[in-house]
């Protein structure tokens, strides 16, 4: 009789679909499975999973796996690990097996909030997710994949704050994508946690990310969607949010622009809208951190002024220009020392606003 | 019976004196070229023939050979067209001859230049400048050239020119004929080199303007951002009306360059403002640094001492814009080819534009952006960090909208801003006086260090820059110049807590990194 970790290693290693896995789980014991092996093993498997258990059924190959892991410096958890995390191992999330992993594991029982997005996002899409995350991050781990665009701003804005994060792969470990987010990818292993349900050697597929979106969501009370197009694979995630009785939560966007399409569509379709991250708190009951409370600064003249005028709304340079009555060396150097305050930002060029 | 006759010839921007020996002896007849001569030489055969016959003279076939000494150096150029047919008249008895048929000596006191046409007419060359310096140093008194180049003459004092317009003209000067050498003439600077646009017709960015100004003003290199029709290429048009008036030494540096180019104005003949190059982004790399076998100058070292202009930088090769990087350094370029290695100045201002991406609208509030982030990445790319590093202005250009064009706002008008430039350009040339730097932008560690010592408050805001606005250390230094060139825009003697304040924020794309 072998542990129950290792049978599902086994189970991972031998590439049978995960689908498949928890199908033959559900029929066969893992007695069944591993020790008799038996023509009724045959019976309940199809002919091409029968084959590949049966080429890969010895202790051998799962020690070589266990070898290759340990020495490359990747963890695992299994199905059977009391440490598995319980919002997988629902039946409609379709649980893997096996989830590799860099980081810290723990972070999985901490409340999560999956960030989502398109991959084209626009400077619009950016500044939101910066800025809801910032604050979000304070009490929920930020889940994403990782991707380009939205995805990686999410992440990258829950480690400027301090906050968790958690990267779910649509690739194996050693086959992290895009190569311009390695560098976040090395981030998250040190200050949150990457996982992945394939092996370290896979590579991404068309069929891999859709999978890996249900990961997303399983791990998350809530999803919330940036930005996205009408089809788009963040749509995916909150289809599968649904399916497993998440919550979605979606960003309204200007109705005739394409990125916003998909998000505008979830709202139709009952998803919550959130402009900003009090939203989400309110929708769980539950208080956000307060940001430490700004040290009251001293401003002057010139400051002040300009201050005034951006709450009242957003301006460019030039509106400022006309609008505070300053020169543009005087403004400038207002601007740049509230920039640096942090009192305001620049939403997108030469457009600024309170921060 | 052999004559000898001084010319001149250049090396770069380096004249040094040539020898033309004529040697006409019996034998078959011939006329042959010694001495390095390139195919423009070989011609001058052909000219001189014709145009000491259509002058009067006789051109009997004999045997003549002309040797340009010295030997071993390449010379080019229809230069010695001049000194050859003086030679041969000389040599023939024909010229240079007093009452008594004894040879004048006189002859050997001048230098010759000049190229003829078949009709006799002496025409205007390239490089009388520095080859007037040159003879100049090396103590020459009296020199020969075409009428057609005597403004560029004008200039130089301590020694006589002569401007002849035919070959009977030069003749008579080495018979004997008194004659008055050109006149002198004060260098007179000023005035816009070509016709560009005004500051005060461009609506709105304020903040854009202002960066040209302090460009303008401490010499820095400034690249513009905008999505097309933002008016990046107009913005720099405005630029050579902004630019501070030439100094007299700057003006002789960047002249000297035009004259060998052959690109100097013919009625000036002096480079009074500015220069500003805009090369087109198929320029090669050799049109760009200069080159070709006879290492000619390029398009940075037409613009020493003024603007190379650059619209939508990443379109030009890479290969082309990272042999920008050591002349934006160093302020020279030097050029070596087979035959000789030659250093030009190159001590121009980089002025570029660019779009935020492939499609031109990314962050635009108008349009949509059709690019993926790859694209906009590999765009970016394309301008490697070692080049972005040497530019000290980073701006972003706001698209116009309507009511910005229709607006009828008084702007301040380019005479306004040049006046606060030239300012603030006086105060460097002053700071800098016998450096051989003449702006902020050329600084070296050593000045820096003295010249752009913060006080607490600047420092604190720099740190508080460094820390919340995730600039890189490349930025530091750039910084400091940047903030030593708004306080000379202010008439502060100190960098002040402002200046550097207003620094910061003209590293957009530092912020943008993070």
């Amino acid at each position: 009789m072998m542990l129950l970790s290792d049978l599902y290693l086994w189970l991972s290693y031998s590439h049978v679909s995960t689908p498949k896995i928890n199908k033959i789980t559900e029929k066969l014991s893992p007695s069944q499975l591993w020790d008799t092996f038996d023509d009724e093993t045959r019976y309940a498997l199809d002919e091409k999973t029968y084959n590949m258990l049966k080429r890969t059924r010895n202790v051998e190959f799962i020690e070589r796996a266990k070898f290759y892991l340990e020495t490359n410096n990747i963890k695992y958890i299994t199905r059977a690990d009391p440490l598995f995390p319980e919002s997988l191992a629902q039946k409609e999330v379709n649980p893997p097996s096996v989830l590799y992993y860099k980081g810290d594991i723990t972070l999985l029982r901490e409340p999560c909030i999956a960030v989502v997005g398109t991959r084209r996002a626009s400077q619009y899409g950016k500044y939101v997710t910066q800025k809801i995350v910032s604050e979000l991050a304070g009490t929920f781990t930020i889940v994403s994949g990782m991707a380009t665009g939205i995805d990686g701003f999410a992440h990258r804005a829950a480690l400027e704050v301090g906050g968790k994060t958690v990267a779910v792969l649509g690739s194996g470990l050693f086959n992290a994508s895009p190569s311009s987010n390695l560098r976040l990818f090395d981030e998250i292993c040190q200050k949150g946690l990457v996982l992945s349900e394939y092996t370290p050697d896979t590579h991404a597929s068309e069929y891999t990310f859709p999978q890996r979106n249900r990961l997303i969501s399983g791990l998350s009370k809530g999803v919330l969607v940036v930005e996205a197009a009408a089809k788009s694979g963040s749509l995916i995630t909150a289809d599968c949010a649904l399916e497993q009785g998440r919550d979605v939560f979606a960003v309204p966007g200007d109705i005739d622009k394409p990125r916003s399409q998909g998000t505008n569509q979830l709202i139709k379709n009952g998803g919550v809208p959130v402009t900003c991250a009090e939203d989400i708190f309110d929708y769980y009951n539950v208080s956000g951190k307060k940001k430490s409370e700004q040290k009251t600064i001293a401003l002057d003249f010139a400051e002040q002024r300009v201050m005034d005028v951006l709450e009242q709304g957003e301006k460019s340079f030039d509106g400022l220009v006309e609008c505070c009555g300053m020169t543009v060396p005087e403004l400038n150097t207002a601007l740049s020392a509230l920039l640096i305050y942090g009192l305001i930002h620049e939403k997108s060029k030469n457009l600024y606003c309170v921060s | 019976m052999l004559a000898k006759i001084n010319s001149y010839a250049l090396n770069g921007l380096e004249g040094y004196g040539v020898t033309v020996e004529v040697d006409i002896h019996a034998g078959i007849p011939n006329f042959d070229v010694v001495g390095l001569p390139d195919t423009a030489i070989k011609e001058s055969r052909e000219r001189v023939r014709s145009a000491v016959k259509n002058s009067g003279y006789d051109f009997s076939p004999r045997r003549i050979t002309v040797n340009l000494a010295p030997a071993y150096t390449k010379k080019e150029g229809p230069t010695f067209d001049l000194a050859i047919a003086l030679g041969i008249l000389v040599s023939t008895e024909q010229a240079g001859m007093d009452e008594n048929n004894k040879p004048l000596p006189s002859i050997r006191d001048y230098v010759f230049l000049g190229e003829l046409s078949l009709s006799g007419e002496v025409t205007r060359i390239n490089g009388v400048m520095p080859m007037l310096i040159a003879a100049r140093e090396h103590g020459v008194k009296k020199i020969v050239i075409p009428k057609a180049n005597s403004n560029e003459a004008k200039y130089i004092c301590g020694i006589d020119v002569y401007a002849v317009g035919t070959l009977r003209d030069a003749v008579s000067l080495i018979n004997g004929e008194t004659r008055e050498p050109i006149e002198k003439s004060d260098v007179v600077l000023g005035g816009i080199g070509r016709a560009c646009e005004d500051l005060k017709f461009v609506k709105g960015q304020f903040a854009a303007k202002r960066a040209l100004e302090i460009a303008a003003a401490g010499g820095h290199n400034i690249l513009m951002i905008g999505s097309p029709g933002g008016g990046k290429t107009m913005l720099a048009k405005c630029l050579p009306g902004i630019l501070p008036d030439l100094t007299e030494q700057e003006a002789l540096e960047t002249t000297k360059i035009h004259s060998v180019a052959g690109i100097l104005d013919a009625e000036r003949g002096i480079v009074t403002s500015r220069p500003f190059r805009s090369p087109h982004h198929t320029t090669s790399r050799v049109a760009l640094t200069g080159g070709g076998s006879s290492a000619k100058p390029g398009e940075i070292s037409f613009s020493h001492n003024g603007v190379l202009f650059l619209d939508e930088l990443p379109e030009y090769p890479r290969s082309v814009l990272e042999i920008l990087r050591q002349p934006l350094e160093d302020g020279v370029v030097t050029v070596s080819r087979a035959a000789r290695s030659v250093e030009y100045p190159a001590n121009f201002m980089l002025v570029a534009s660019m779009n935020p991406c492939p499609c031109g609208y990314y962050g635009s509030t108008t349009h949509t952006c059709s690019c993926s982030p790859s694209q906009i990445q590999k765009y970016m790319s394309r301008i490697s960090g070692p080049l972005l590093d040497r530019i000290d202005l980073h701006i972003e250009v706001d698209e116009v909208n309507y009511d910005d064009l229709t607006k009828d706002v008084q702007t301040e008008s380019s005479a306004q801003v040049k006046a606060r430039v030239n300012a603030a350009r006086a105060i460097q040339t002053t700071r800098y006086a016998g450096t051989g730097v003449y702006s902020n932008a050329k600084m070296t560690s050593e000045m820096i260090k003295k010249y752009c010592a913060l006080d607490a408050a600047g420092e604190k805001i720099l740190q508080a820059a460094f820390d919340r606005l995730g600039m890189s250390a490349r930025a530091y230094t750039r910084i400091l110049k940047v903030a030593r060139t708004i306080a000379d825009l202010d008439g502060q003697e100190r960098i002040l807590s402002r200046h550097v304040a207003e620094a910061v924020m003209y590293r957009s794309l530092d912020k943008a990194v993070k």
